[in-house]
């Protein structure tokens, strides 16, 4: 990992260095993110979490948001269907992140 | 992550042009929100790189959707929009999205914890005023790592040998093993120790007698040890094993089974090895898989031992639901028992079974063909009557025998008797029957004997007498021939019908008398038919036909008579008017019969023969013409035209009424006078010249007169050049060659006056060897 991130450094020739990078990293474990839900029917809402939230937790920040009831939400990225119990660092949700949203 | 560094990049390039351009984008889509959010950017603070790098993303994610491809790369990277600290909607699609304040409120409200504001983030800068952050030295935090695991190790090793410490080891060195003086030492201490237990525990008692528990607690334990059971206790205890796994003599140690301790259940007894071998029993025969299913199975029945099996639905589950259902038995006062009532339902069973009748039918089986030696016992031979089989007697000794009386005695004498009454008053028909007799005697066989015999005994027994079997036959015959002499006799005295009736009638009145002639009751047949015929008049074909066989035999007889006697009964001829001639020439008498008996009462030959008897019938009652007549076709002289309006104008003029009156309107017809003339019609055509013209020809001929011009140049030199041909062909000489060499040859030779000819050339060039050319 470390070897990368010097590689990394070094190639993209950008003024962050890899330590600015590892630190990243490393601090994004409990931060705060905004993920994006789209529903493609016009419903597309912009929720701000924490990476340690599990998908439950941003299912309900949705509802409050959307207005329907939170479980009755689907959260996918293609056929993947996110799991209420696992939490949005270890679906590898980061900032920005385009979730589509369904409905059961 | 890397993408996002590229996504960096192209920011940095396209920086200020991309701000404009995204404040025209947002003109151009009208969304007011978010233009007052963008100058609340403005406003703020420059955020932080991280925050900023989120919206870029976020921006560009939302360019993607919003605007067409090209434009993606187009971030609006103005820092001094980003805020870190106030986020808010941040929408360029119009994406609803709450503030850090609201969502943390709404994280509040739904009992999450709130937001994990980033405070690093603030040291890392942002892009414009980049700080410079602590080099990461991967050795370093290497060095730490194995820092951080010695530490580990040591802490982990530091509790083991606490906990193992006071173990003491082999090696380490007590001091009373080696000095007797530290033994001893150690020995007093022991012995003190001891001593100071006892005390206590003898101080001890002397407080617990104080108190008095001491007797209760010796009470206690030495009611445990009397409490042991006797026999007297056992009755009614529920032993959970069949009796039958109990054999005598052997001693089987009961045990209380296991039950729960709240269970307040009986107390069950069993024995351990049993229970395991039944629970092994019950595995086998799991394991042999006996099928569930067992389609014949009756559903509810009474076994032999008269045991109602009820109706069970799915009763392989029964054991499951209701669990296992265990046999058991119960001890008896005294521990003892019997398995007398056991045996005493057994043997009662056993009765009862061998009394009840099996439902079961008697199995089929395939029945013999041949009798068992058991039936064939019972099975009687019927005796066969023995036929006499009487030897054939040649024809030479009854012809020897003819003579002499054959009358043995037969019961049909009276036959005989009557025979020789007969015969003396006709004796001119003796002869015949003699001669009769021997043909008759020679044509019989033995069966025909016996048959007369039969015969014979059925009817005469008036008088039996024996006569001889081949006189039978003979007498028979005898008896049609005087029977058609009477019946002609009296036709001749009996001319009127009527006394023909009283004599038909006094027959039938003797009819029942005579019963030695069954032929001559057949021969009086009394129907209406015949009846009314007779009324009719005397039928004029009656009998030609043959079906009267008293006609017939009158005839025959008539004939005998002639060919004989030669005479003629002309007076037959007058009363039987069918009878045409009767002479010599037989044939064409009974031609005549023949034709002249398919008239009138003969109904049958429509029947049997068809269509053509059918037809002859009618022909001879007159319904058909058999005439063939020429019919002569009557045309309709007007056609049926479709239409009526339909005419055709005549090129002559229809209308002049002398014109029509003269136009014939009748039908024709051919003459009848004229049917049978038939001419042989010849027409010949010559030409000018006088040869006879081809029917071709000659219709040329007409058509060129008819229009009034003849054939073309090239026509008419053909029909020369043919004439000429064939003018040519008649001129031409069957012997000779049309160019005439004969002739000319034959002038050549008179001319040379020699009978040969020299061809041309000379003979030298004319030899077998110049010819080959």
């Amino acid at each position: 990992m470390f070897s990368r991130c010097w590689f990394t450094a070094s190639a993209c020739g950008c003024k962050r260095n890899a330590s600015e990078f590892l630190r990243e990293q490393t601090a994004e474990k409990a931060e705060m993110i905004e993920v994006v839900c789209n529903d493609r029917l016009g419903k597309k809402v912009r929720v701000k979490c924490n990476q340690e939230d599990t998908i439950g937790d941003l299912k309900k920040l949705i509802a409050a948001q959307t207005g329907t009831r939170w479980d009755k939400i689907v959260l996918k990225k293609w056929y993947t269907i996110f799991k209420d119990h696992v939490s949005l660092g270890d679906y590898e949700i980061h900032d920005g992140m385009n979730l589509e949203l369904y409905y059961q | 992550m890397g993408s996002s560094k590229k996504h960096k990049e192209k920011e940095k390039d396209r920086d200020p042009e991309d701000r404009h351009r995204e404040h025209k984008k947002h003109r151009h889509k009208d969304r007011d929100k978010e233009k007052d959010r963008e100058r609340e950017k403005r406003k703020r603070s420059r955020s932080r790189e991280r925050s900023s790098r989120g919206t870029e993303r976020d921006r560009s994610g939302k360019a993607e959707k919003s605007n067409a491809e090209p434009r993606v790369k187009k971030e609006k990277l103005d820092p001094a929009f980003e805020d870190k600290s106030e986020p808010g909607p941040k929408s360029a699609g119009g994406d609803a999205s709450l503030s850090i304040e609201e969502t943390n409120k709404l994280r509040a409200k739904l009992g999450l914890k709130p937001l994990d504001l980033n405070e690093n983030k603030k040291e890392t800068g942002t892009k414009e005023e980049p700080l410079v952050a602590e080099t990461i030295n991967p050795v370093h935090i290497k060095q730490q790592a194995e820092i951080r695991e010695k530490l580990a190790a040591l802490k982990e090793k530091r509790l083991l040998n606490k906990k193992l410490g006071k173990v003491k080891a082999l090696g380490d060195e007590e001091p009373w093993l080696d000095d007797t003086a530290a033994w001893v030492e150690r020995s007093r201490k022991l012995a003190k120790e001891k001593e100071l237990a006892e005390k206590r525990a003898k101080l001890l008692e002397e407080m617990d007698e104080e108190f008095g528990v001491s007797n209760l607690v010796e009470q206690e334990f030495a009611q445990e040890k009397r409490d042991s059971y006797g026999s007297r206790h056992l009755k009614g205890l529920k032993v959970q094993h069949k009796m039958d796994s109990f054999r005598e003599g052997e001693t089987v140690v009961l045990t209380l089974q296991d039950k729960g301790v709240l269970e307040e259940k009986e107390d069950v007894l069993v024995n351990v090895g049993l229970v395991d071998k039944e629970r092994a029993e019950k595995n086998v025969e799991l394991k042999k898989k006996k099928p569930d299913y067992k389609p014949y199975e009756e559903e509810e029945s009474v076994d032999d031992m008269l045991v109602l099996k009820p109706k069970s639905v799915l009763s392989k589950y029964d054991e499951e639901i209701e669990g296992e259902k265990k046999k058991s038995f119960r001890l008896s006062s005294g521990g003892f028992v019997g398995g007398e009532r056991e045996r005493e339902l057994q043997a009662i069973r056993e009765n009862l079974h061998n009394q009840a009748q099996s439902l079961d039918m008697p199995s089929l089986s395939l029945a013999t063909e041949y009798y068992t030696p058991q039936e064939m016992v019972g099975f009687k031979k019927t005796k066969r009557k023995v036929k006499k089989i009487r030897k054939k007697e040649r024809a030479g000794d009854l012809l020897i025998d003819d003579t002499r009386s054959t009358d043995f005695g037969s019961r049909s004498r009276g036959r005989g008797r009557r025979q020789d009454e007969e015969e003396g008053a006709e004796p001119g028909y003796v002869a015949l029957e003699t001669s009769s007799k021997p043909r008759d005697v020679l044509q019989q066989s033995d069966d025909i004997r016996m048959a007369d015999m039969e015969i014979s005994d059925e009817e005469d027994f008036v008088s039996p007498e024996p006569t001889a079997f081949e006189e039978d036959e003979a007498e028979q015959e005898l008896q049609k021939q005087l029977e058609k002499q009477r019946k002609l006799r009296q036709k001749q005295m009996l001319k009127d019908s009527g006394e023909r009736v009283a004599e038909h009638m006094k027959q039938m009145e003797t009819a029942e008398d005579d019963d030695n002639d069954p032929d001559k009751r057949n021969n009086i047949v009394f129907n209406a038919t015949s009846e009314f015929c007779r009324t009719l008049g005397d039928i004029p074909t009656y009998g030609l036909s043959g079906n009267r066989e008293d006609q017939e035999d009158i005839m025959d007889f008539e004939k005998d008579v002639e060919k004989e006697g030669g005479e003629q009964s002309d007076s037959d001829m007058d009363d039987n008017v069918g009878w045409s001639t009767v002479n010599l020439d037989e044939e064409k008498v009974t031609a005549d019969f023949s034709t002249a008996s398919t008239t009138i009462l003969d109904e049958e030959p429509i029947v049997n023969s068809g269509l053509s008897a059918a037809l002859l019938l009618c022909k001879n009652k007159g319904l058909l013409d058999t005439q063939m007549l020429k019919v002569a076709r009557v045309k309709n002289p007007k056609p049926v035209l479709a239409n009526d309006n339909y005419c055709i104008e005549d090129k002559m003029n229809i209308d002049d009424k002398y014109s029509r009156r003269e136009e014939y309107r009748g039908f024709t017809q051919d003459f009848k006078e004229k049917d049978h003339y038939k001419p042989d019609v010849k027409i010949e055509y010559v030409d000018e010249s006088g040869r006879k013209l081809t029917p071709k020809e000659a219709f040329r001929q007409l058509s060129h007169r008819f229009h009034g011009k003849g054939s073309g140049k090239m026509k008419t030199e053909r029909r020369m050049k043919k004439l000429e041909e064939e003018a040519l062909l008649k001129k031409m000489s069957s012997s000779d060659t049309p160019l005439g060499t004969v002739a000319l040859l034959q002038e050549k030779q008179k001319s040379q006056k020699t009978p040969y000819i020299v061809l041309s050339g000379s003979g030298k060039s004319m030899n077998a060897n110049t010819i080959t050319k």
